[in-house]
């Protein structure tokens, strides 16, 4: 069933990949319903919708991952069922997704040839090995050192590797799940570049994302799917972000943001006062995984802050600035070699995250897979984990009352794809990070603190965390957010503080918030210049 | 029907083998019991299952405790070893005083400071646990030799036995403490907040962490439990055989961990329960108490009951990688 819809031009290239009327169901989910995409050879093909559309789900189809409940697969003409990603490997489709799949304590080029390594005799010939690496970097075009442990690349760098591992094995098909939903916008850029250039090379590339300029940007054919169909195959010319949205979500999205709360009155208590912070993460030797050191560069008095209540405050920098560092010490998730930190005015005294939820605090941390939820566990007790107390009776959880309290948050923070049993690992990616606020969504909340919130959330979800972020100021509660989407600061927040280096390098206060300011101070002064002539 | 592509929804079958291997130990279970009462002779009387209930009464206290450290994702091995010593520093008590009341206390006692022990060096020292658990099994085993001067110990009056072998309502006193130890850890892990600690600790650590859980406390405490559970595991069996012995055997850990990992907990941790060590547990005894009734050769039965294990561990791991 080819698609008509696209109308492409005699001179088109032929479909690499066909999906026919592909349906797949987990449960009581239909993640995949009837849906027929082409993916032409040679081409970025865009995939876009909302959290929960199914779009890993067509990723993983392709990769091998799930076999199809019926419709057909056609790669080359030829109709595949995979049953291993090995399979679809060795029929050249590999997938890069969000979670990075390599050896972290191996180097770049053992990463890169990992499998296919040249060997004499059964021993890895390492010349040669070398010698194909050279080759691979000068031909795609990436600059990274081969002897480099992986470990201690960042997310970046372990991306452009898995991306050379991928052409290393001679891959036609690469499907980038969400490559970009954790990089900066420096090396967004980067990537975009890396992506054109596979294209070059006649690589064909499936590539997800919620970000939509992008796809815009780079993608020659776009699909669109809403509640596991498929509602449009289109191309960037004839459409807008605007368009692309609405074919997402069924309905328009009045601007991105909602308006924003009313500017706190400068003369309550503040909410959360911090003083003289000293995060231990910037002050000793380099941390161990993160490139861009903050080095020694924090300020001997440590770090100042103060948010009022019903107020946004958010942080920008570079990844490595010292953003999650200090974000962190606050809520005493890493330890602190000085400082204070008051809630209501109330001191906390030593740090530590027991503490800060009893005054109130709440953190979303950077990696929800790593730092924020129990994969295995259910959606349940992801979500009243930190509220047990209240739902206790004589030290038995009242499972009554922990579902009134777990459906409340649920609803508020609209997370969708389970009931309350549903073990987190089976929600999409986007509705795992809305369990996050949901576990937050609690009466008792004074200060929110949300690392990179919107991390792998759809346009709509986003609208609506940023809802729920700004009703939540008008009820008087603090919001500290750490960002690498400028827009998402200057269109949230009160304040924006820049940090470099581990200090504040700038502050900024609505409506004098500007992306081109902030940048240049999350780059430092020289650097904007250098960068600009 | 005979379109290949209906041939192959792996969502169907494998739906069902995901529901068959999640509670695959309770079909096993039953479809074991089913099988000897249906072709064994004296398998299904009162006093043969009244007899497996009191066998299992030792191994199902230390492992419905153990099974809560093994999903906050901790491994116990010094379990033999307190199983050992605790008895013998009992019996040296109660030779001393002649009080099986202060007897008890003492070997539970003991094992509840080894446990403490072994939980503060995971938790504080962060050294893996089944590292620790082996080092201070020797230590333990050590004691053991030290207190009972090296030789067998027998307690001083016949009244040392009532803790196991008083029968109530047809049970034995140890049949009744194991079935109490099961329901409490049960509802500990089921039903209080604790549990919902230990789940969340063995599940992911630094998450529970960030979420207020205080994850050494919860590892200190399992342990301790689990130590606990040893030591009283350990009087109890003193109190069948009305003696004690000092040794270093690990066998009585490997029947746990047994229970444990044939119920379906996890190794990894974070998921599991103490209904399922009970029905591993009872699973394996059945099969036991089967081979002996057609009296089949112990070495072949050693055989199989480690094939059991393997596929009992296999399942889980195939089911886990399932699911990612
Ligand atoms: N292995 C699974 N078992 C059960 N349900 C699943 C499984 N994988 C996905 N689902 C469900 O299928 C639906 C589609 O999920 P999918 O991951 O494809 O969404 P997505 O479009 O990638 O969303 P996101 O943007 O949030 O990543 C969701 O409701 C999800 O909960
Ligand atoms: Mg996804």
């Amino acid at each position: 069933m080819a698609d008509l819809q696209s109308g492409e031009p005699a001179h088109a290239e032929r479909a690499h990949v066909e999906l026919c009327g592909v349906s797949k169901r987990f449960g009581s989910t239909q993640a995949v319903d009837r849906a027929d995409i082409v993916i032409r050879r040679g081409c970025i093909h865009g995939l876009v919708g909302e959290n929960g559309a199914g779009k890993s789900t067509v990723g993983k189809v392709i990769a091998g991952v799930h076999t199809v409940d019926s419709g057909t697969v056609v790669v080359d003409g030829r109709e595949c069922r995979f049953r291993s990603p090995r399979q679809a490997f060795s029929a050249g489709i590999t997938t890069i997704a969000q979670e990075l799949a390599l050896v972290p304590d191996r180097s770049v080029v053992d990463n890169v040839f990992l499998g296919v390594e040249s060997t004499r005799w059964g021993f890895v010939n390492r010349g040669d090995t070398r010698r194909r690496f050279e080759a691979l970097i000068e031909r795609s075009g990436i600059s990274i050192d081969g002897d480099a442990s992986v470990g201690h690349l960042s997310v970046a760098e372990q991306q452009r590797v898995e991306i050379l591992r991928a052409t290393a094995r001679r891959s036609e098909l690469i499907i980038m799940d969400e490559p970009s939903a954790r990089l900066s916008a420096e090396e967004r850029d980067q990537l975009h570049r890396l992506v054109r250039s596979l294209r070059y090379q006649n690589i064909t590339i499936l590539f997800i994302s919620h970000f939509l300029d992008e796809v815009l940007d780079l993608a020659d054919d776009i699909t669109v799917m809403r509640d596991g169909r498929v509602v449009k195959n289109t191309e960037p010319s004839s459409e807008t972000a605007g368009s692309l949205v609405e074919a997402m979500i069924g309905r328009k999205l009045e601007g991105n943001f909602p308006p924003k709360p009313p500017a706190p009155d400068p003369d309550q208590r503040t909410a959360l006062s911090v003083r003289g912070l000293k995060p231990a993460g910037l002050t000793g030797p380099r941390p161990v995984g993160r490139t861009g050191s903050p080095a020694e560069a924090l300020s001997p008095e440590g770090l100042d802050l103060a948010v009022l209540p019903g107020e946004i405050v958010g942080i920008a920098g570079l990844v490595g600035s010292g953003r999650t560092e200090f974000v962190r010490s606050v809520y005493g998730a890493d330890r602190a070699v000085a400082g204070e930190v008051r809630v209501l005015g109330g001191d906390l005294g030593r740090l530590h995250p027991r503490r800060a939820i009893r005054s109130g605090m709440g953190l979303i941390p950077e990696s929800r897979k790593e730092q924020g939820l129990m994969m295995d566990r259910s959606l349940r007790e992801n979500v009243s984990l930190p509220h047990l107390r209240g739902v206790t009776r004589a030290g038995l959880v009242m499972r009554r009352a922990e579902s009134d309290l777990v459906v409340e948050t649920t609803a508020s923070a609209q997370v969708r794809g389970g009931g309350l049993d549903t073990s987190v690992r089976l929600l999409s990616g986007g509705n795992q990070q809305k369990c996050l606020f949901a576990r937050w969504m609690s009466p008792g909340l004074r200060v929110l603190i949300a690392d990179e919130p919107t991390r792998g959330v759809d346009i709509g979800s986003k609208r609506s965390i940023y809802d729920l972020i700004s009703a939540a100021a008008r009820d008087g509660l603090a919001v500290l957010i750490v960002s690498s989407e400028l827009e998402e600061l200057v269109g949230l927040c009160h304040r924006v503080i820049v940090m470099r280096e581990g200090r504040f390098a700038a502050e900024f206060s609505h409506p004098h918030l500007d992306e081109a300011q902030i940048l240049r101070h999350a780059f430092g002064e020289e650097a904007a210049t250098r960068r600009t002539s | 029907m005979t379109d290949p592509a209906t041939l192959l929804q792996p969502s169907g079958p494998s739906r069902y083998l995901g529901v068959l291997a999640r509670y695959g130990i309770v079909w096993v279970t039953l479809a074991l019991f089913v099988l000897l009462a249906a072709t064994t002779d004296g398998f299904l009387t009162g006093p043969n299952l009244r007899n497996v209930l009191d066998q299992q009464a030792t191994l199902l206290i230390a492992a419905s405790v153990a099974t809560l450290t093994m999903i906050a994702g901790g491994f116990d091995v010094s379990i033999s070893a307190v199983a050992v010593a605790a008895p013998l520093v009992a019996l040296r008590v109660e030779n001393a005083t002649g009080s099986v009341a202060l007897a008890l206390i003492a070997g539970c006692a003991f094992g509840l400071i080894v446990g403490m022990a072994n939980g503060s060096i995971v938790a504080f020292a962060r050294i893996n646990s089944f590292i620790t658990t082996l080092a201070t099994s020797f230590i333990v085993f050590g004691i053991g030799y030290v207190v009972s001067e090296r030789s067998i110990m027998r307690p001083s009056s016949d009244s040392f036995r009532s803790i196991a072998r008083t029968r109530i309502a047809e049970l034995t006193t140890a049949t009744w403490i194991s079935l109490a130890v099961v329901v409490v850890a049960w509802i500990t892990l089921a039903g209080t907040r604790f549990g919902r600690h230990v789940y969340a600790t063995g599940g992911n650590a630094e998450a529970a962490r960030l979420a207020g859980v205080r994850t050494r406390l919860v590892v200190v405490v399992v342990f301790a439990l689990s130590g606990l559970a040893a030591g009283l595991a350990g009087v109890v069996a003193a109190s069948r055989t009305i003696s004690a012995t000092p040794s270093d055997d690990f066998s009585f850990v490997f029947g746990v961990i047994a229970a444990i990992v044939v119920g379906g907990t996890s190794i990894a941790g974070g998921t599991g329960a103490v209904w399922r060590t009970l029905l591993g547990a009872f699973f394996i005894a059945f099969m036991v108490n089967g081979f002996n009734l057609h009296a089949i050769d112990p070495i072949w039965q050693r055989i199989i009951q480690g094939l059991v294990i393997l596929v009992a561990v296999s399942t889980d791991a195939w089911s886990r990688a399932r699911r990612a």
